[in-house]
């Protein structure tokens, strides 16, 4: 699976991805999105998500810049178990932010969600501190949702629920728990 | 990446993991018997963990199986080969789950694991890493002619006995 934008590639990830993604997962700034971990934790999540493909037929994916084919983040679709439904994911790696780069990776996805897999609007799931997710969220037309909801694992959560463009025609719901 | 090969046994079938393995494999997490296997878990760790087995095939092009009963198909244990980022060397490990519990299925698993990475990978050796107090799979490593070295103490700060397979018993 492929999806071109204007300044991206999206794809599918690969072995080779896994040291730009333990890098970020390294920083600081990963707090919000599950980090930070060393590399044995870092090789095990990414593991994590490759696998995700196989049990869910869908994943993050590898956001790539055209051209330079530098990695700039990951934008997909995750659910694991205990999720309340699949969500719309996305992290940006360090040195590509304020570009506008996520936001047009993530309309890419919701337009393949609502278009190509028929998918009802669809949520993307964010922690309280992340301001920069909330923005996106928010650019991208979701409306907080609920704000009551904790990750398996006890952490607080905000639910966002996008919304679908005019003329998307959703032939069946978002695959739910 | 390389399909998940499936191998034959007398009585097994070794596998890609499924989600319909899940519930038989979570229902292992979650309980006393994933002690010396870094658990109890909960079912959300336990998915991430179906998953990882799954990735690690792509990220080193082996790994570990779904062990399933060859005529039901019922899943019995996560057997196969096993090298995470920060791991000492590669190596064979095995999970059962109840149901497969003293019927020799690890033992007969372990085996092809074993055949499967000296004969098809062309590994010069192998290991087999057991958390200490585990006398169960202490007894396996034995059993497969395997003699214990050194200790190897994960990030975790799991304590695990090495045990060295023999690569003439093959």
């Amino acid at each position: 699976m492929i999806i071109k934008t204007d300044r991206l590639i999206l794809r599918a990830p690969q072995p080779s991805d896994f040291d730009a993604y333990a890098a970020f997962v390294a920083d600081p700034r990963s707090a919000m999105t599950g980090g930070p971990m060393e590399r044995p934790a870092a090789w095990r999540s990414f593991a994590t998500e490759l696998g995700h493909w196989t049990i869910r037929g869908y994943g993050l994916m590898t956001v790539l810049e055209k051209g330079s084919d530098k990695i700039v983040g990951q934008v997909g679709f995750w659910y694991p178990e205990g999720w309340p439904e699949v969500e719309l994911g996305w992290r940006l790696f360090g040195g590509f932010e304020g570009k506008g780069l996520a936001t047009e990776a993530a309309t890419e996805l919701l337009n393949y969600a609502a278009t190509t897999l028929g998918w009802a609007p669809m949520i993307s799931v964010i922690a309280p501190g992340n301001a920069r997710s909330i923005k996106l969220a928010e650019r991208l037309g979701a409306k907080l949702e609920r704000s009551d909801w904790k990750t398996p694992s006890g952490k607080p959560t905000l639910i966002y629920r996008h919304a679908w463009a005019a003329g998307h025609i959703c032939i069946q719901k978002a695959a739910t728990a | 990446m390389t399909p998940i090969p499936v191998i034959e046994t007398e009585r097994l079938r070794l596998r890609c993991p499924e989600m319909r393995d899940f519930d038989a494999y979570a229902a292992f997490r979650t309980s006393d018997r994933a002690a010396f296997v870094g658990g109890p878990n909960t079912r959300t760790q336990a998915f991430d963990k179906l998953g990882e087995i799954i990735g690690h095939w792509h990220l080193r092009g082996y790994g570990r199986w779904m062990v399933a009963d060859k005529s039901t198909d019922e899943a019995l244990g996560v057997v196969g080969l096993f090298y995470p980022d920060d791991w000492p060397e590669p190596e064979i490990a095995w999970s059962v789950f109840e149901a497969a519990e003293g019927r020799g299925v690890a033992f007969e698993a372990a085996m092809a694991a074993r055949s499967y990475a000296f004969d098809v990978l062309g590994w010069e050796t192998a290991i087999s890493c057991t958390e200490h107090g585990n006398t169960k799979s202490q007894a396996l490593a034995e059993r497969m002619g395997a003699k214990r070295e050194n200790d190897f103490v994960t990030v975790d700060g799991l304590k695990l006995h090495v045990y060295r397979h023999p690569k003439e018993a093959a």
